[in-house]
């Protein structure tokens, strides 16, 4: 089909919206409540573009043959501006974030508006989670955070409540959302244009402790931070940044800096374990992961049968095996009193948040800071990451396998799971480790592999939707795993926002190129994970690795 | 498939508004997710999540409405009842509340009285609806 | 009144004996269109769903009549009540649908339950197969556009979506849907039946300044002096709102055709007059009808969510003599930007009357400015 764009005659495709075509042809426009992935609403009304002379938003317009369509003309800048300056009046006027984070803010010197000449209206309490932090004085009722809550994760902990200038986003009956059904998924952090939703900060109480000299403190990060880090600092997405990540948090303050994940393979050591003995003893199937923070908060609000019919793993996260370890067998072995520990991890994820303040976890870690925040920290102390030469973690909790490092990209826990418990059950070597039907950006993945002669069958999914979808055909499997966020890990909502589809797979990529230079493959053939057991636990699933890695769910609301 | 909107309509005359309770019952009975119901509820303006007095006055504040007097009444309501629009009296015998049109425009001023449409009011008119609501 | 005729299930059985395609070709040829403010014609609207090949479909007769100073179609629900029925029962089966709703404002609720009984001999002495329901709406102007009645009876937040799809392909559950309102619906078994059906009689609700207010049928292009001679007004006649969406004149004695309307920058939309007269200042009126702009404004879209509060405060502070010839021109720019930036009807024509009275009637506000 042919358009005349910008006064240029172009040939398009009819079936893409004009924001797209403009987008392809290198031509900026600015968008507010569009999201990829996402049906457009027209909500914000940012991208209009003139088409035959009539304002029309390009999120939603398709071309029509020989249509003639104006990006730039006055009439055009002149009601994007209108728009802008009506949603600013309503966004919070001491609104201080970071130009570079935040959408609107960002595009108000192109748009060219100076001053706002309406006086601000509302006024909202502020939401503190325990994770998710809303503040509805910033919120420009775009409604992302609402449909990707609904859409793509299928939680429904927030909508819109009453109308006109009083339409505001609300947990029902206008509830806290850590007193709601929310995941804590975070998913909506990443999405809002505004910064009206946010994480919990544990940035400050960090520092302090850092300058505590009689604390001796410990970093430990997720698998998925190197693959996404150097976003925060202008690296392209994908980009590996271990050793510079490892040198900016030593040159933070950090004691140690760990890799959780070491604490990873310890999962997978007794993971693996336990899915053998439940497989000689034929059940309870299936066998499901309880890495993610985020998805066990679901399981525990809308499916609690799962724990009553023992169809989740006992196993901790990575994170919090790995920060019992720190404080008791590290401690040990490094003569330091356990309460001059002081555990931090760095985590793709608010759900995490809530997880260290878990009773029943007698969690090892103190404080968890998203990727954002790690990131903030590493401004703050003025580091120049980009440049700084890279360094490697502290050896003492610092070897993983490459096993380990998957666990960041959906499918990645199961493979590496496979791996050891192929070994475990047959008791023969895996020659091709990896398995490739699980691998990548498909909702629901699965596959089968033999064990003992019979055939196990595993399933991965990945978003709050597809883990609802694959549950209701959870019979047909052994073995599944489940992320809360969509990618897995990688696309956590403590992770740099602005992400889309293309990003998350240029970080999955990252993240396999990371496993493909590591020496080990497997879990168990970790020489460290081999020292821990001999030294200190005996065996996976022993008395003492259940009292250290093991842990039990509560049943919660549905509401 | 259930038909949402009468269920909480049906519920709400029932009870005389939409407590969390009651919206989480039709939750679990229809599977609609609590957070849309609350969100459906506060978007008509018939449906109110807080106890309602006993009886509900909505006044019309159409032009025709307005060019027959309605403002008068407006402050004279307020000013009888001792609330603004949008409460409830203290005794809980009323509550006070401004409606769009509501199609009497030839008999105007009109209001709803507990959803019957009460037309050509006046002062003397309303005196003796609101001694009626308060008896 | 030609729509208070009864047909008694003569249009039916006709629409019956002519089948699908003959009914929908007798409507074009007849000239019907839509009575709710739109006039698309009827003929075509189910034609489109008609096409569709799909199991289920829907008619849904628009009952929301909620436009300020417009009850005609409470007039025909409780004058003829049996012919609206038979007109949805044609249109039903015309287009093979099965099930009709009747999505009736909340504020008519005590027109239901005639209704109902009405619903129940229509269909059983017209032995159809299709079910008629009335779904009561809960107050909300903007559930009379048709997108927002399929959000509304699906039990969303009746908020309107961006066409296409159009209701006849994609409407209700995302099936093929018709939508007509009472007037239209009731025309169209009038418009089958009736030899000489004139196709240019509409109903016009007048009220406001006149000491004759009521539903008045008369047709299309009658001078307005002559609808003036009907309903009396109290005093001369300053200005005539077309509702609250369709703007105002001043009182010229133009014939009342869709086209001399809007050279009049007005929305003639369903034949609602609201006579003010020359007691009165624009600037009041544009309080009431800001006022029932921002409470009505779905909160969907920036422009009409945000813009139409800024337009009520800036019409409050005019009123209170704090306003200067800024605020007035800025009043004019938020005009038309939510009137060319909104998404729905609603907020497109919400500032219909802050733009006409300004045309019209600039020197009212100026007086009032500080």
């Amino acid at each position: 089909m042919k358009i005349s764009l910008n006064n240029k005659n172009i040939e398009v495709d009819p079936g893409k919206s004009l924001l797209e075509i403009c987008r392809e042809n290198n031509i900026n426009i600015p968008t507010l409540c569009y999201q990829e992935g996402l049906k457009p609403g027209g909500r914000c009304r940012v991208c209009l573009v003139e088409v035959d002379g009539k304002l029309v938003t390009s999120c939603t317009e398709k071309p029509k043959e020989n249509s003639k369509i104006i990006t730039n003309s006055e009439k055009v800048l002149k009601a994007r501006k209108m728009n802008i300056e009506l949603i600013m009046a309503g966004h919070i006027t001491t609104c201080s974030i970071d130009k570079d984070a935040h959408d609107l803010c960002g595009m108000l010197e192109e748009i060219g508006l100076t001053g706002i000449r309406f006086e601000p209206i509302r006024k909202y309490k502020e939401d503190l989670g325990s994770s998710v932090v809303r503040n509805d004085n910033k919120c420009i009722n775009c409604g992302r955070c609402i449909r990707t809550c609904a859409e793509i994760q299928a939680v429904y902990a927030i909508d819109f409540a009453s109308r006109g200038y009083n339409e505001h986003v609300a947990p029902y009956c206008e509830h806290n959302l850590a007193d709601v059904a929310c995941i804590k998924c975070g998913q909506c952090i990443l999405h809002c244009p505004v910064g009206a939703i946010h994480e919990r900060e544990h940035l400050h109480e960090v520092m302090e402790v850092l300058k505590n000299k009689k604390k001796h403190v410990i970093v430990q990060t997720a698998p998925s931070i190197r693959a996404a880090l150097g976003e925060e600092f202008g690296l392209e997405p994908g980009t590996l940044v271990t050793g510079k990540m490892v040198a900016a948090l030593r040159k933070c303050g950090f004691d140690k800096v760990f890799d959780v994940n070491l604490g990873a393979d310890m999962t997978i050591m007794e993971e693996a374990s336990e899915f053998i003995k439940r497989f000689e003893n034929g059940g309870p199937f299936p066998m499901i992961t309880t890495c993610c923070p985020g998805w066990i908060l679901m399981m525990e609000h809308f499916y609690p049968d799962l724990i009553k019919n023992n169809n989740m793993s006992t196993c901790k996260s990575p994170h919090e095996m790995l920060g019992m370890l720190t404080k008791s067998y590290y401690a040990k072995k490094a003569n330091i009193d356990p309460k001059d520990i002081i555990v931090v991890s760095i985590m793709p994820c608010t759900a995490k948040k809530f997880e260290s303040t878990r009773p029943e976890l007698e969690t090892g870690v103190d404080y968890v800071l998203t990727t954002r925040e790690a990131a903030k920290l590493i401004r703050f102390n003025k580091i120049d990451f980009k440049n700084i030469k890279d360094e490697n973690f502290d050896p003492a909790l610092g070897i993983a396998t490459g096993a380990g490092a998957i666990f960041g990209a959906t499918g990645g826990v199961m493979e590496a799971a496979l791996r050891t418990a192929y070994e475990f059950g047959n008791q023969k070597t895996l020659e091709k480790v990896e398995f490739n039907e699980i691998r990548g950006m498909d909702g629901i993945k699965e596959g089968t592999v033999k064990v003992k002669g019979k055939t196990i069958k595993f399933a991965v999914a990945h978003g709050g939707a597809n883990n609802r979808k694959l549950l209701e055909n959870k019979d047909k499997y052994h073995f599944i795993e489940m992320m809360a966020c969509p990618g897995g890990c990688i696309g956590g909502g403590g992770q740099p926002p602005h992400i889309s589809k293309d990003i998350l797979k240029k970080r999955i990529k990252a993240i396999y190129k990371e496993e493909s230079n590591m020496e080990f493959k497997k879990s168990h053939e970790n020489p460290i994970v081999r020292k821990i057991y001999k030294e200190y636990l005996d065996h996976p699933l022993s008395e003492k690795a259940e009292k250290f890695l093991h842990t039990k769910y509560t049943k919660r609301s549905q509401f | 498939m259930d038909l949402i909107l009468p269920i909480l309509r049906k519920e709400h005359k029932k009870h005389g508004y939409l407590s969390e309770d009651i919206l989480k019952k039709i939750s679990k009975k229809t599977k609609v997710p609590v957070s849309r119901l609350y969100a459906v509820a506060t978007f008509y303006t018939m449906l109110h999540t807080e106890k309602q007095g006993k009886n509900i006055i909505e006044i019309c504040g159409s032009p025709s409405c307005y060019l027959n007097g309605e403002l008068d009444l407006e402050n004279f309501l307020e000013k009888e009842l001792n609330i603004e629009f949008g409460q409830t009296t203290k005794d809980k015998k009323i509550s006070l509340y401004k409606t769009s049109c509501i199609g009497c425009c030839d008999k105007a001023p009109a209001m709803l009285l507990n959803g019957k449409a009460i037309t050509n009011l006046t002062k003397e008119k309303v005196k003796t609806i609101l001694k009626k609501c308060r008896s | 009144m030609q729509i208070l005729e009864k047909t008694e299930l003569k249009a039916l059985k006709k629409a019956r004996n002519l089948g699908p395609k003959k009914t929908i070709s007798l409507l074009n040829k007849k000239g019907l269109t839509g009575r709710g403010g739109a006039s698309f014609p009827t003929g075509k609207k189910w034609e489109f769903a008609l096409k569709q090949k799909s199991k289920e479909k829907y008619v849904i007769c628009n009952a929301d009549e909620g436009e300020p100073g417009t009850f005609k179609d409470k007039f025909i629900m409780q004058k003829n009540p049996e012919t609206l029925i038979e007109g949805i029962l044609i249109a039903s089966e015309t287009i093979g649908a099965k099930q009709a709703y009747i999505y009736l404002r909340g504020e008519y609720e005590n027109l239901k339950s005639k209704l109902e009984k009405t619903i129940t001999k229509v269909i059983r002495k017209a032995k159809t197969k299709v079910n008629i329901e009335i779904i009561l709406g809960a107050g909300a102007y903007v559930c009379g556009e048709e997108t927002a009645i399929i959000k509304s009876i699906e039990g969303f937040r009746g908020q309107p979506y961006l066409k296409p799809p159009y209701p006849p392909v994609e409407g209700l559950y995302g099936k093929p849907t018709v939508i007509n309102n009472v007037e239209t619906l009731t025309a169209a078994a009038h418009a089958i039946l009736l030899d000489n059906w004139n196709s240019l009689l509409r109903l016009f609700c007048i009220s406001g300044d006149v000491t004759k207010p009521g539903v008045y049928e008369l047709p299309a292009g009658i001078k307005l002096s002559e609808a003036m001679k009907l309903a009396k007004p109290k005093n001369p006649v300053k200005s005539v709102y077309f509702g609250c969406f369709g703007g105002c004149m001043p009182y010229k004695d133009i014939e009342l055709t869709h086209d001399n309307i809007c050279g009049e920058d007005c929305v003639s939309g369903s034949c609602t007059m609201i006579v003010v007269d020359n007691t009165r200042s624009i600037v009041d009126l544009a309080y009431v009808i800001s006022k029932f702009f921002a409470y009505e404004s779905c909160g969907k879209c920036t422009p009409c969510r945000e813009g139409s509060v800024r337009i009520l405060l800036l019409i409050k502070k005019i009123r209170q003599g704090k306003a200067t010839a800024q605020d007035l021109n800025l009043l004019q720019e938020l005009g038309e930007h939510i009137g060319q930036t909104s998404l729905c009807g609603l907020g497109q024509s919400c500032t219909n009357h802050i733009l006409t009275s300004l045309k019209h009637f600039r020197k009212d506000f100026e007086k009032e400015l500080r």
